[in-house]
């Protein structure tokens, strides 16, 4: 290499770092907007998990541009940010002082986030012939999760973690009824033999009784302070194996015996989160477990098309809980199926927040609530990009959907409980 | 013996079976210009008038046809439950008429009544307890719709009555296809395709749209042995729908040679013609040329051959052709063929005998535009000179192409820069040639000239090699050249040579180009050998060094898999 060659590169590579530079200096703040300039909303929400692992100050602006993070500058999550392709705009102190102001003068809040949440995901150790939105959510925005299942929630302590996922899991123990259709396959005969051995290992009679100890450990999770978020068949199921601590509402072909002939009237409701009064689906033939979910998909005849709903807006300031359930760029979304696709209003129990709704319909999509120190929520459909998903379907690929408004509301769930505790306003 | 007495009687005979043929004769003849007045109507969109002379057609004797004829135009005028009026009357009559009773739960439950569809079916069940029929239709209607789920409980009713569903092998397969349920459809299918042949194409439908991750298990079903050839047809065909044209070819080439085979092969043939897929396209047209000799096929198969890049097998496939077609067509068709397969090869004498030979029989307008083709084969012997002087003979401007090109090999860049510019055939060779003449201010480099020569000759160590040292010469095009040099190294396999080249790029001329793509080739190239840690780091840094590269959202899918400690 001659003289002259190294000298041009040094120039090179001075004038390449002072113009990388050059977009920083005098820059205390990065501000990851969260609004259609955003290249990469999920990956975004992966960068402001990050900085809280490494303990770095992070705030949410809620309902400022989309519900924008702000992060100090920092050469790391600067990096973080340009290779994951998510779009960061520099700032000022003086520049995030009007901020401030604008976000004080309207239905806007800063919140601050303290500390990453430990995460869990309850999912069998195989992966089933179905992909979970959540894991594939969590995976691509780069956010650390715990897998676990039936024995390490009865167990283990669950208080180790600040947050549990529930997706497809059927906590009937009927395995979704998929008995129906799918009995003779592989992938259901090797979930079927796992489950009861499960039983078998924890003492259990069956099945149903082992999923209705899951759902009794996760209620008392709940309880205890801890924040859930269940999606598809879950929501719907989890319910059902609460209020059904004493009585059998499992098929046959589940626990051997056929359902209690009285059990919609011998359903405890107290011990629920969110839904009561509802009725079950007697027949074991019908792959429906109630009439909480309001689209009914895998009964043909009645089976409801699919419409699109809304986000409701809240008051950031005194409803900030809601506000960061909400928090997207988009405020009405194509509705997508799932074994439990949405929630009869019929059946909501009357403290239960709706934070998204059809227009017209008998149904809602998306609601929350307390219960005991901690938090649930539930958002009804399997894949927000995947409106019919079948069995068998090949996951969805999050890299063709970065700016997917459906997956924000499931990670908004995630940053959740990392919001600092505020005394609530109302 | 013809008697007169037989006379009589065939005669007699013959004028009562006249008697009894005529009015039938010309009632069916009535009933077709019924149904075509009404298909008249229908066409033209006179939908009210359609519905009455269907209904003439029904009441001619036909309600299957006017039946069908019925639901279609009342679909057309929003009125699909009309029909349902026509159709309990005539299923009263023909309570096991398969037509009407397909149209009846059709109809029923395009309204929406599928409660009513479900009785409708049971009633006929409950009619022909032992037939498949009413579970084929029902079934095959349910899946038609998607509703996969419906359609399998009515499979296991039809298991439960009819002892087994070997009666309904086709709305199995496609049932399991429709649940996702792939390596159990192609199970099911190839059960349905030992049975009928004809179902090649369902079969084709019902498994094309797998997902590409099931495609192989649908393939090793397909293909356990023996496989009827039903089966191997219909694996041909999916693999075909899946863009495989090669794994396509080895499927059909199992089947024996006989009449279907050889109409498969054409089928083929033609498909991988179209597609450009000259290799499959080749072997297709060299199996039908076994099998059925002509001038024709051979002329295709010598074709094939040479577009994928086999002057050698073009060749014999000539020799084949030639001893089939007469002379004149042999020399219309196959010598300029030959002429440029033997030019690829390099044989340029073997080229000018040839030529030669034939010169007499030839215009001498043709013999002349032979000359590129003469000019092309010296080029490839290495032999400029000859290849200058076979050019004299033809009358070609300072900008024909393959007098750029000879400048090229010469080092003479200006004149090659003018020929380059419209280039008749934009090969992977011409492109580099213009990215380079584009790219240097240089009028003249004999090492370029070197390095394009060995690359005409197709000796490629040497044209990496002479690529890599005219980077030193010609400074200005050096990241290109060494990513020309490099590129070589990675069609011959050989990652280790390419990465210093790619190394250099990205050391020396971080600015370049070339920097960027060379990060990317040399992420991947870590990623073969298995180092994934490596392949992070090298696309870290096409990410941050150049983000305004087109490569960035490639190289940031690339990232996620290799962060997951994934292998190419």
């Amino acid at each position: 290499m001659t003289v002259r060659r190294s000298l041009v590169q040094c120039m090179v590579v001075a004038v390449a770092f002072l113009s990388g530079a050059a977009a920083t200096v005098g820059a205390q703040h990065m501000l990851v907007p969260m609004d259609d300039i955003q290249a990469n909303h999920l990956k975004a929400y992966g960068l402001a998990f990050t900085a809280l692992k490494t303990g770095t100050k992070t705030e949410w602006f809620l309902n400022y541009r989309g519900g924008a993070f702000l992060l100090p500058e920092d050469p790391a999550l600067r990096r973080k940010a340009a290779l994951d392709g998510i779009t960061v705009e520099s700032m000022s102190d003086a520049t995030l002082a009007g901020i401030r102001k604008e976000i004080a003068a309207g239905n806007m809040d800063a919140v601050a986030l303290e500390k990453a949440p430990r995460i869990a995901i309850y999912s069998p150790p195989k992966s089933p012939p179905w992909d979970d939105a959540v894991t594939l959510a969590l995976k691509y925005a780069g956010i650390e999760f715990t897998q676990i299942w039936d024995d390490e929630v009865l167990k283990s302590d669950l208080t180790k973690f600040d947050w549990i996922h529930l997706h497809h899991e059927d906590f009937t123990g009927q395995m979704n009824k998929l008995y129906l259709g799918f009995r003779d396959t592989p992938w259901f005969i090797e979930q079927r033999d796992r489950d009861m051995a499960t039983a078998q290992r924890n003492g259990l009679a069956n099945v149903p009784a082992v999923k209705k100890a899951v759902a009794g450990k996760l209620r008392d999770f709940v309880e205890k302070g801890g924040f859930l978020f269940a999606m598809c068949g879950a929501t719907e199921t989890i319910e059902l194996a609460m209020g059904a601590q004493n009585v059998d509402i499992a098929g046959p072909y589940s626990d051997g015996t056929p359902m209690d002939a009285d059990a919609d009237s011998k359903m405890d409701w107290i011990h629920t989160f969110a839904f009561q009064n509802v009725h079950l689906e007697m027949s074991p033939g019908v792959n429906a477990m109630s009439d909480i979910d309001g689209h009914q998909v895998n009964v043909p005849a009645r089976r409801q098309p699919l419409g699109q709903f809304t986000l409701f807006n809240f008051s950031a300031k005194f409803d900030p809980v809601a506000t960061m359930l909400l928090q997207d760029h988009r405020k009405v979304i194509p509705d997508y199926y799932g074994v439990t696709t949405s929630f009869a209003k019929a059946v909501l129990k009357p403290g239960v927040t709706i934070l998204a709704t059809e227009d017209g319909a008998p149904w809602v999509k998306y609601i929350h609530g307390d219960y005991g120190k901690g938090s649930w929520t539930y958002l009804g459909g399997h894949d927000p990009e995947d409106p019919q998903h079948n069995i068998g379907a090949a996951p969805t690929d999050l890299a063709l959907h970065p700016n997917s408004p459906g997956y924000r509301l499931i990670l908004n769930n995630v940053l959740f409980p990392a919001a600092k505790k505020k005394p609530l306003k109302t | 013996m013809i008697t007169v007495g037989n006379f009589v009687r065939a005669l007699a005979l013959s004028a009562c079976v006249a008697i009894t043929v005529r009015p039938v004769v010309v009632h069916a003849q009535a009933q077709d210009q019924l149904i075509q007045r009404a298909i008249d109507l229908e066409n033209a969109g006179k939908w009210r008038d359609a519905v009455t002379a269907w209904r003439a057609v029904i009441s001619a004797g036909q309600p299957g046809q006017g039946v069908l004829g019925l639901e279609r135009v009342f679909s057309q005028l929003a009125q699909d439950d009309s029909v349902l009026v026509a159709l309990d009357t005539l299923v009263r009559q023909r309570p096991t008429d398969r037509m009407l009773r397909g149209s009846q739960l059709r109809v029923l439950r395009a309204v929406a009544r599928d409660k009513d569809a479900r009785d409708a079916f049971n009633e006929w069940v409950r009619l022909q307890p032992h037939d498949p029929t009413p579970y084929r239709e029902f079934a095959g209607q349910l899946l038609m719709d998607g509703r996969a789920a419906l359609a399998d409980t009515i499979l296991q009713e039809a298991t439960k009555s009819l002892g087994s569903t070997k009666e309904l092998r086709i709305e199995v397969a496609q049932l399991r296809a429709g649940l996702g349920l792939w390596s159990e459809a192609a199970v099911a299918w190839r059960e349905a395709l030992a049975n009928e042949g004809y179902l090649e194409q369902a079969a084709q439908y019902s498994l094309q749209p797998a997902p590409m991750e099931k495609r192989d298990s649908i393939r090793a079903i397909l293909r356990v042995t023996p496989a009827p050839m039903s089966v191997r047809k219909t694996l041909g065909l999916l693999e075909m729908g899946w863009g495989q044209p090669r794994e396509a070819w080895r499927s059909f080439s199992t089947l024996a040679p006989a009449d279907s085979a050889f109409d498969t092969w054409s089928d083929f043939a033609s498909d991988a013609e179209r597609a450009t897929a000259w290799g499959p396209a080749r072997d297709a047209l060299a199996a039908m040329l076994a099998a059925r000799p002509s001038g024709p096929l051979a002329t295709r198969a010598a074709t094939a051959a040479l577009n994928a890049g086999e002057p050698t097998a073009a060749l014999a496939f000539i020799a084949t052709g030639g001893a089939l077609l007469p002379p004149a067509a042999a020399r219309t068709q196959l010598l300029p063929l030959e002429l440029k397969a033997l030019s690829q090869l390099g044989r340029a004498r073997d080229v000018e005998a040839r030529l030669a030979a034939n010169a007499p029989q030839l215009d001498p307008a043709v013999v002349k535009s032979y000359a590129r083709v003469v000019a092309w084969a010296w080029i490839r012997n290495g032999q400029i000179d000859k290849a200058r002087a076979a050019l004299t003979q033809a009358t070609l401007d300072d900008e024909d192409e393959v007098t750029a090109w000879i400048a090229l090999f010469d080092g003479d860049l200006v004149k090659a820069r003018a020929g380059l510019r419209h280039p008749t055939e934009v090969t992977p060779d011409v492109v580099n040639a213009m990215a380079l003449l584009g790219r240097t201010k240089s009028d003249s480099s004999r090492a370029i000239g070197a390095a394009f020569m060995a690359l005409a000759r197709n000796d490629s160590t040497q044209a990496a090699q002479r690529f890599e040292r005219a980077a030193d010469e010609v400074v200005d095009a050096a990241p290109l050249l060494l990513a020309l040099a490099a590129r070589i190294h990675v069609a011959r396999r050989g990652d280790g040579q390419a990465i210093p080249l790619w190394q250099r790029i990205v050391q020396q001329y971080a600015t370049a180009p070339e920097a960027a793509e060379s990060d990317l080739e040399w992420a991947r190239a870590l990623r073969r050998k298995g180092d994934a840690a490596g392949a992070v780091d090298r696309l870290e840094h096409l990410i941050l060094t150049y983000p305004q590269s087109a490569l960035v959202p490639q190289a940031r899918r690339e990232l996620d898999i290799a962060r997951t400690g994934a292998t190419a």
